[in-house]
């Protein structure tokens, strides 16, 4: 072999080996409502199995923040969010692709106790004791479950009494660690975060929200892979995806 | 619910003013001990209490967490013996804010403290002076800009202190929100003017703080 | 009044440790410790002074016990009663020469003022001809100057022996010569013993009425050497 010949092949042959490298990461990117951690992690590699050649990677976060990130130019694929709010707003600045836009989960809001609490809190109505000194509640400005919360002790006619006890988490999760810890008497979580944690938290009481906490999930406008995401749109529908959000508390939507 | 700014900006001066008035006392004592005792160990010691420069910030405040959390060895000692809970109080925010940012002034003050003359400290002491006298009139006002450049740091660090703050404190606007996590959440709640005003207030804080010490300790120009 | 010394001292650096082993008594009125550099000289006038703290032995001066590890007597250095001149004269940079005299006069917390008044302070000015250069800085002053200052610094507390730090090994031959005739001058008029250190031969014939060599952390024979005056050669005791 000649030595340009030998140079002429050896930079085909990389060349060949940057395209492959590049066809095999071929990324979905999703940003999801932090409640949902724990089932999209299992329902990633069942995903990936049906597409080869996709890699999903998520983004968790309260949906407010991951809505900001959006908006600011993020490359998400697809957005799941915790609540119709966040969504509508969402389609207020044009960044959805029209029409890809669906409910897959429902959700329920509880009310939880550390695991080894003596206090003996039964109901929201227990909130405004002076045993309680402190709560968690998501940031209503920021997460949807606080929203939830909000307007539900709103219509109870005790989120005047309770706010002033409220600590705001920056997501369900962190409202979820302060419970575990011990280091607030009570606090507000979805039923699916409350089962994660069942040996550190009990659940005492399902929370009445006016409108049932319904998910809705959507394909980002001018977003890197929206074959992906019309693919994973479909997916989290069908009945294996469902299966698995089931397992996690989810009902349907 | 948001806390007025300027209940924020004070509560973050508040936090800042503690945490460097805290890590003077300490940093100058401790600075002093390594650069003028010898003992076994003394390198390990300077070098643990060094490492809150280099973990992140998260780490620092879970460590926090885990030691003041109320399951903690400390913060159960603490609640069970005088009913003291540090989390999401702004002592707290302090203590997280000290921590941090202590490796800070330890290194300025003792490297501030080793470029004392020893010798001057010997003529002061065959002048009749005792040690705190020695200490006082001689090695602390000869390691003064040292130190006040420690200060200068610790303060800027405990002002833009963050995740271990966050960890320990929370973000309860009015008690433990400083202008740090308050700008974080306009972010999140998508409320961009509010972060915009926040963070401009935040640098002219910053640069208001700088001119000031900047009169307290001049540069020499020569 | 007399020096009694008894001492022993191990120094550990990363390298190597020195052991300091010196026995002598003296009760002349200018003893010089002669030695090379390395010998131990800074070494025994520190422990003398209070401001190094031997491992065994004994320190007496005038009858009084300043050190005595058997006893556990350990006088510190700023009720020994001792003026000492350090090899850089050790002046304090951000006083001027009013308050460096003036220093040791205050105990307290807080330096004396620039402009301080105390009689003692104004007579070893005058004494030693600092009076124009009061208000100025160290950096500001002559050699001699702050030699002058260094030594009245020392002496306004009455002291009751001066203890010398080498003088002048950090001047140049010309200063040197000048410096060690002022000196004596200055000393003339003051009748405390007076103990000084130094590796120059000449310091010897100079103020040495009685001589003690050191070498290796050890007080030994003298090196034989031709000399106008020989002083009195103490024997180690």
């Amino acid at each position: 072999m000649t030595h340009t010949t030998f140079r002429r092949r050896a930079l085909a042959a990389a060349g060949f080996a940057l395209t492959a490298l590049a066809t095999q990461a071929a990324d979905l990117t999703v940003s999801a409502a932090t409640s949902l951690t724990n089932a999209f992690k299992e329902l990633g590699p069942v995903f990936e199995a049906q597409n080869p050649g996709t890699s999903v990677v998520f983004n968790f976060g309260a949906s407010d923040a991951l809505l900001a990130q959006i908006a600011k130019g993020a490359p998400a694929d697809v957005f799941a969010s915790a609540d119709q709010e966040t969504m509508d707003r969402a389609d207020m600045q044009k960044l959805l692709v029209p029409g890809s836009r669906r409910n897959f989960v429902a959700n329920t809001l509880v009310m939880i106790v550390p695991a080894d609490s003596t206090l003996g809190l039964k109901a929201p109505a227990d909130l405004p004791k002076a045993e309680v000194k402190r709560l968690a509640v998501g940031n209503p400005a920021s997460v949807p479950v606080g929203r939830y919360t909000r307007g539900s002790l709103e219509t109870a006619k005790l989120w005047a009494a309770v706010e002033p006890k409220a600590v705001f988490a920056q997501n369900v999760r962190q409202a979820l660690d302060y419970v575990a810890r011990g280091e607030v008497e009570a606090g507000f979580v979805y039923a699916t975060d409350a089962a994660i944690m069942k040996d550190k938290v009990k659940v005492v009481a399902i929370v009445p929200t006016g409108a049932a906490i319904s998910y809705p999930i959507a394909s980002v406008a001018g977003s890197p892979n929206p074959q992906a995401a019309r693919k994973f749109l479909d997916f989290v529908l069908t009945p294996a995806a469902q299966a698995v959000l089931g397992r996690c508390g989810f009902a349907k939507p | 619910m948001n806390a007025s700014v300027w209940i924020t900006l004070a509560l973050t001066l508040k936090v800042a003013l503690w945490a460097t008035a805290i890590n003077l006392v300490l940093g100058v004592t401790v600075g002093w001990l390594l650069a003028r005792r010898q003992f076994f160990g003394r390198d390990f010691v300077d070098a643990v209490l060094t490492l809150p420069l280099v973990l992140p910030p998260t780490v620092m405040g879970y460590y926090l967490l885990v030691v003041i959390g109320k399951r903690g060895w400390l913060g159960g000692w603490l609640q069970s013996s005088f009913g003291i809970n540090l989390i999401f109080t702004w002592q707290g925010a302090v203590i997280a804010a000290t921590i941090v940012a202590f490796p800070l002034i330890l290194k300025s003050a003792r490297t501030a403290f080793e470029a004392v003359d020893p010798q001057l400290e010997k003529a002061a002491r065959v002048l009749g002076l005792n040690e705190w006298a020695v200490f006082f009139r001689i090695t602390l006002p000869m390691a003064r800009p040292g130190i006040l450049a420690g200060v200068l740091l610790v303060f800027a660090r405990s002002l833009g202190e963050f995740g271990a703050t966050l960890m320990v404190a929370g973000s309860i606007p009015g008690r433990t929100q400083t202008l740090s996590i308050a700008v974080y959440e306009a972010v999140q709640a998508g409320q961009d003017d509010t972060a915009n005003f926040l963070v401009v207030l935040t640098s002219i804080t910053c640069i208001a703080v700088l001119l000031a010490a900047g009169r307290l300790a001049p540069s020499k120009r020569h | 009044m007399n020096f009694d010394v008894d001492i022993h001292k191990t120094v550990r650096s990363e390298r190597r440790s020195f052991d300091l082993r010196v026995r002598f008594t003296t009760n002349a009125r200018r003893t010089v410790i002669f030695g090379p550099s390395g010998a131990g000289k800074s070494l025994t006038l520190q422990a003398l002074a209070g401001l190094l703290k031997p491992d065994t032995g004994s320190i007496t001066f005038g009858g009084d016990v300043l050190f005595d590890a058997a006893t556990g007597i350990d006088i510190p250095a700023r009720r020994r009663g001792f003026g000492y001149l350090f090899q850089d004269y050790a002046l304090f940079p951000k006083l001027n020469v009013r308050q460096n005299i003036a220093f040791g006069q205050s105990s307290g917390l807080r330096n004396p003022s620039a402009t301080v008044e105390d009689a003692a302070v104004e007579r070893w000015l005058r004494a030693f001809e600092l009076v124009d250069v009061a208000q100025q800085r160290p950096e500001e002053l002559s050699g001699g100057q702050r030699q002058r200052t260094a030594l009245a610094r020392a002496l306004v507390h009455s002291p009751r022996a001066l203890l010398l730090d080498e003088p002048f090994s950090a001047l140049d031959p010309e200063l040197r010569e000048r410096m060690r005739s002022e000196l004596d001058d200055l000393l003339q008029g003051i009748d405390i013993p007076v103990l000084m250190i130094t590796h120059d031969p000449q310091d010897l014939e100079w103020f040495g009425d009685a001589a003690l060599y050191l070498r290796d952390g050890q007080i030994t024979e003298p090196p034989p050497a031709p000399s106008r005056a020989q002083p009195t050669r103490l024997r180690p005791a």
